[in-house]
């Protein structure tokens, strides 16, 4: 990071958090990369979610993402290394079908993910989206290489304040907002009697499926609505 | 003999040169922090008129401990100079300053560490601080079977190799530190889905809403004096049959 690039994003961050903690995060980004949309995700063990999103539509794509473990945020926290999609074309389309759909639908024409990593382990996601096709200019890449990093410490600076093992109240949006995925898959784990996770993915199949979003398909199996099948019996609507 | 003084440089050099390349390549990697340090106490040996090198860090309570040492019998020395409360590398970690004795045999301003120096075989010794900005994190001690101790050269080597000590350590602390704060949040993470997880499976198991799935959660962690987390992840994990997890006052069910 170069002196004025580091105290560009020093000014635009100081600013965002003077008005709120991490609702503004994504503002800033947005504001200092001056691009359409951003969207910022916590992840540990693989699940967790969204901590702030710039926008609507940009809610939807990162509840998606980490719904169905699909799309250019997933790809980035796995790999370790950016993930850039300047069209979202055939060939994202064949690596994201649901994802590409949604981003089409919301009129994004281009996705960057980049990872939050300290100390070579990944905390989280940055994804930036963009209105046109097209790669972002080398000033917005390395200013989102930059962004990333002041992200990772962010917010492991705001987890520092946490008592041990809970989250901080500016992180526990990532895990509240979808709590009722979890109870879902808590739900589906003992129907099946299978780990909690694979009842993530169950859940996830079911909601592809069936045209529904994870948020949904989870919400009516909460309602006891809903029963997934076991590989011997059809599925239930109550 | 200037001629033969070149000859002998030119090499001296090439290997200073190519053992600094290998130290930094060693510190931009992954690296053990005592391994990196006792690969610095050889190469004192290597390239410097030292016969013996040790290196000392202060831990939290500004107590020095020797963290690393080119030998067995330096190992020993240098927790001599700790236990004994004087020698070199505590008069240069007090003041941060280089220290060089030159003859140990005589004024010796720490007659024990000396003694105990001279029966080693040992005639002159140089400590020099690892420094970070204006702190002391600790001292590199160098020790020569002849008196006279080491010329400016040697010196100013020794603080560049005591310096490559200073930033292995820290890199090694910052790296640490943040895989621990890394290792807090992830920990956050995971409960708290844990908890929704668990209120779920009870949910599910006894046929209640998940106010009442986590009020029972609550208080067997209560009653068993437990954390709600800890609670949580076992259910989750399976180890904590769901059928324990009763309604506050109420036993689980013996089995038949």
């Amino acid at each position: 990071m170069n002196d004025e690039q580091s105290s560009r994003l020093a000014v635009a961050f100081a600013r965002e958090t003077a008005r709120s903690t991490t609702a503004r995060l994504c503002a800033a980004c947005v504001e200092v990369l001056a691009v359409t949309g951003a969207g910022i995700t916590i992840m540990g063990g693989g699940q967790a979610g969204p901590i702030c999103v710039s926008d609507r539509n940009v809610s939807a794509l990162e509840d998606l993402q980490f719904a169905m473990g699909q799309g250019p945020c997933p790809d980035a926290f796995v790999s370790g290394v950016p993930v850039h999609a300047p069209s979202l074309d055939t060939t994202a389309t064949m690596k994201w079908p649901s994802f590409v759909t949604l981003a089409r639908e919301s009129g994004i024409g281009a996705v960057f993910a980049y990872p939050l990593i300290a100390a070579g382990t990944r905390v989280g996601v940055l994804t930036i989206y963009q209105h046109d096709e097209g790669q972002l200019t080398k000033e917005q890449h390395d200013d989102s290489i930059a962004l990333a990093e002041v992200l990772t410490e962010t917010v492991l600076s705001l987890q520092d304040d946490a008592p041990p093992g809970t989250l901080a109240p500016g992180l526990a949006d990532a895990v509240e907002y979808r709590a009722e995925i979890y109870q879902a898959s808590g739900m589906i784990a003992v129907q099946l009697s299978i780990p909690a996770l694979e009842a993530l993915l169950r859940i996830r199949a079911h909601a592809f499926a069936n045209d529904q979003t994870v948020a949904e398909t989870a919400a009516l199996i909460v309602a006891r609505r809903l029963r997934l099948p076991n590989d011997h019996q059809p599925e239930t609507e109550v | 003999m200037p001629d033969d003084a070149l000859a002998k440089a030119a090499p001296t050099q090439t290997l200073t040169a190519t053992r600094f390349v290998e130290i930094v390549d060693t510190l931009v990697g992954d690296f053990d922090v005592i391994e990196v340090l006792t690969l610095l106490t050889s190469r004192c040996v290597e390239l410097l008129a030292a016969s013996a090198a040790g290196i000392l860090l202060a831990d939290g309570s500004g107590r020095l401990r020797v963290v690393g040492a080119s030998t067995e019998q330096i190992q020993l020395l240098e927790l001599f100079q700790v236990q004994n409360d004087e020698g070199p590398c505590l008069d240069c970690f007090r003041t941060g300053h280089v220290v060089l004795h030159s003859d140990l045999d005589h004024l010796s301003p720490w007659p024990l560490f000396a003694a105990e120096c001279t029966k080693s075989g040992f005639a002159s010794v140089c400590a020099v601080p690892l420094r970070l900005r204006s702190h002391t994190l600790g001292c590199l001690n160098l020790f020569m079977s002849a008196p006279g101790g080491l010329d400016d050269t040697d010196i100013a080597l020794a603080q560049v190799l005591a310096d490559f000590a200073s930033i292995a350590l820290i890199q090694d602390q910052a790296t640490r530190d943040a895989a621990i704060r890394e290792g807090h949040l992830r920990h956050a993470l995971t409960s708290r889905i844990a908890i929704e997880q668990a209120k779920g499976m009870i949910a599910e198991r006894h046929q209640v809403d998940m106010d009442e799935a986590f009020s029972r959660l609550r208080s067997f962690a209560r009653n068993n004096n437990r954390l709600l987390t800890e609670v949580a992840e076992a259910v989750v994990a399976g180890s904590l049959p769901l059928d324990s997890i009763t309604p506050a006052g109420l036993r689980p069910p013996t089995s038949r």
